[in-house]
């Protein structure tokens, strides 16, 4: 290793103060679930890692099954976050939306 | 981690080991080595008769492995006059020989050979660790940033941000925000609305960093805190409104020298500091603290973008007139805040009067329109006279009572002109007035400041919200260091 | 994770599958980015696994997932 500060497993994690009330707690709760799928429309976002595609191919049939529509949607890269333009274009076309697999 | 009070390390050199640890177990024999050619002190996390022969300190309470930041064991560290010169992680025959200046070292060992994690990072002994030694004064909570985050988009995506990125609040850097005050961190300054909460000193003091406030421009946010938190100002109000009004500053006092505030060119504009960051301060603790956000109680149609903070100083030492604070009542040389409800400045523009009835009519026809030109009364005004508009009231001896005064009579206006159908525009005041004259400003409803650049023939006026005891009064707090 | 954090934001209610490989480390950024975080673990590894096989883990996760997405 060499002689700077290096960022490994283990590293102290950067702490900030919370400017806050702190009447919330530090986690923000997710939002409310769909009350169905049927007649919904599933996003399945695949983040191009290996056999990801199959698995998601396997649920699109199943949730076509349960009458739900399904997009399927790809990252470019499994390193970074989706590009801004396929969350937008996932966020106006889906009720809902499953990203797969990360391993 | 706070680097503020932290015990020195001995010079020379310096090691940091735990037994539970392979390489620390394999490079024992080199510090017994390095200890006969070097001054070396080794500091053991876990045993204290580890490494053998060496009379280890005792760092079991891992207050030293804390506050050096040690992350893996073993570490080793060169000291010179209490000062860290340089560090090494793990073991490396190279490194090493160069860190402590000796030759051949760790004959029989590999090369190299990495390190353990030290047990001040242990996740179940940090957080115990951080109370105990860490930013021990701040009472707040801890948010933790996983390793590939960045810390600027973790604020924006935790809600924190008015829209521009903010500062990170270390501890250390709300340690040092607090040096700016000689109050204590955990004191009350006010009860924020809308969610009222009692908001510290502290609290106070991580919004000013995030805002980007040096510390000494602390005082100036608290009071306006204070301020803002009143009955007579009604924050709650203020943030609830349609209008597009928010907590205007104006300081007056040594303070404005003292922190190096602008009370002149493009005062009400952007590029200093101190004027940019203390308005923001403000807004990011009715945020924050109080739980006041646009889209939730703001319900503000369009804003201004004062709203973001707005805040300046008086130019005092070029008025010919006492300064706005002395008119609230303040004694002569105080440094005080003033808090004003308004919306965003607008522009008085008259680059040819030069007698000063003339000038004020000028004055009076443009508040006229203040908000409507129908609409009287329920408004105050903040009018900030420019120095070449002054010098034209100075130059015919008015003072600024005489300026206040001819610009009430010049605004009276009939109820023919201002009920409510008049001039064909349904709005306007209630019809049963339209025998009556009233002023569009109530007594006391238009303050005077003066400020901006000594070139420019034009004033500014700042339209408040609803005045009285229905909205908003102009509070004035005194800033104490 | 920040996919479906972002996707959160924007008003998509939002899920992943990851393999259990993942557990303690996502647990850790969810908390890190403030988010409360829907997962569905499936079984490590993945990489290797023939057609069938991962039609098989699918169906064993679906239950799962759709709890995920419905309430």
């Amino acid at each position: 290793m060499s002689t700077s500060h290096s960022t490994n497993a283990g590293a102290p994690a950067r702490i900030l103060v919370d400017p806050t009330s702190e009447r919330e707690p530090a986690s923000k709760p997710r939002l409310p679930r769909l009350a169905t799928l049927a007649g919904k429309t599933v996003g399945l976002l695949d983040i191009s890692k290996a056999r990801g595609d199959i698995f998601l191919g396997r649920l699109e049939a199943r949730l076509r099954e349960v009458g739900a529509e399904v997009k399927r949607y790809t990252k470019p890269t499994f390193t970074k976050p989706a590009p801004v333009d396929l969350r937008h274009e996932i966020a106006v076309e889906c009720d809902a939306v499953v990203e797969a697999l990360a391993d | 981690m706070s680097e503020i009070e932290r015990p020195p390390l001995p010079n020379g050199i310096v090691a940091f080991v735990k037994r539970d640890c392979p390489t620390c177990e394999v490079v024992a024999p080199v510090l017994r080595d390095l200890a006969k050619r070097v001054a070396l002190t080794v500091y053991t996390q876990d045993d204290v008769a580890f490494p053998e022969g060496l009379e280890p300190v005792d760092d079991r309470a891992l207050e030293m492995s804390w506050h050096w930041g040690i992350d893996a064991v073993p570490t080793l560290i060169r000291v010179e006059a209490g000062e860290e010169r340089e560090r090494a992680l793990g073991w490396n025959r190279e490194e090493w020989q160069q860190l402590t200046g000796v030759e051949a070292l760790g004959d029989g060992l590999p090369d190299w050979r990495p390190g353990c994690g030290s047990l001040s990072l242990a996740p179940d002994r940090v957080d115990e660790l951080r109370a105990r030694f860490g930013g021990g004064v701040l009472r707040s909570r801890r948010i933790e940033l996983a390793d590939l985050e960045d810390e600027y988009e973790a604020m924006f995506e935790r809600g924190w941000s008015d829209g521009l990125p903010l500062v990170p609040p270390t501890e250390q850097r709300v340690l040092a925000m607090l040096g700016g005050t000689k109050r204590a961190p955990d004191e009350i300054v006010a009860i924020v609305p809308p969610d009222l909460v009692p908001c510290t000193v502290e609290k106070v003091a991580v919004n000013a960093v995030m805002a980007g406030c040096k510390p000494e421009y602390l005082p100036v946010v608290l009071a306006a805190v204070t301020a803002v938190c009143t009955d007579e100002f009604n924050m709650h109000g203020l943030l609830a409104t349609t209008m597009p009004t928010g907590p205007v500053l104006v300081v007056n006092g040594p303070i404005r020298r003292a922190i190096g505030m602008n009370s002149g060119m493009n005062v009400m504009g952007q590029g200093n500091r101190a004027n940019s960051s203390i308005g923001r301060a403000l807004q990011l603790v009715v945020r924050n603290v109080g739980g006041g956000r646009p889209g939730e109680v703001d319900r503000a149609t369009h804003g201004n973008p004062g709203k973001l903070g707005f805040c300046f100083a008086e130019d005092e030492e070029g008025s010919p007139w006492q300064p706005l604070s002395v008119d609230l009542g303040a004694e002569p040389g105080r440094s005080t805040v003033t808090l004003f409800p308004g919306e965003g400045p607008r522009n008085i523009m008259d680059q040819i009067s030069r007698d000063p009835e003339s000038l004020a009519r000028s004055f009076a026809a443009c508040l006229r329109t203040l908000h409507h030109p129908k609409l009287l009364i329920a408004f105050d005004c903040l009018l900030a006279v420019g120095p070449e508009h002054a010098r034209v009231f100075e130059q015919a001896g008015w003072s600024k009572a005489q300026l206040i005064g001819r610009l009430h009579e010049l605004l009276q206006v009939p109820g023919s002109e201002f009920v409510r159908g008049a001039g064909g525009i349904a709005e306007g005041m209630p019809e049963q007035l339209k025998d009556v004259a009233l002023p569009k400003f109530k007594p006391g409803g238009l303050l005077v400041v003066h400020c901006g650049s000594g070139a420019g023939l034009f004033s500014m006026m700042i339209g408040g919200w609803v005045a009285g005891d229905l909205g908003s009064k102009p509070v004035i707090q005194e800033i104490e260091s | 994770m920040h996919d479906t954090a972002d996707l959160e934001r924007r008003g998509i209610p939002a899920m992943y599958v990851a393999t259990v490989e993942f557990v303690d480390g996502a647990d850790a950024q969810a908390r890190a980015l403030g988010f409360e975080h829907s997962p569905v673990y499936v079984e490590h590894p993945i990489q290797d696994r023939t057609d069938d096989e991962m039609t098989a883990i699918a169906d064993a996760a679906f239950e799962a997932v759709v709890a995920q997405l419905v309430s």
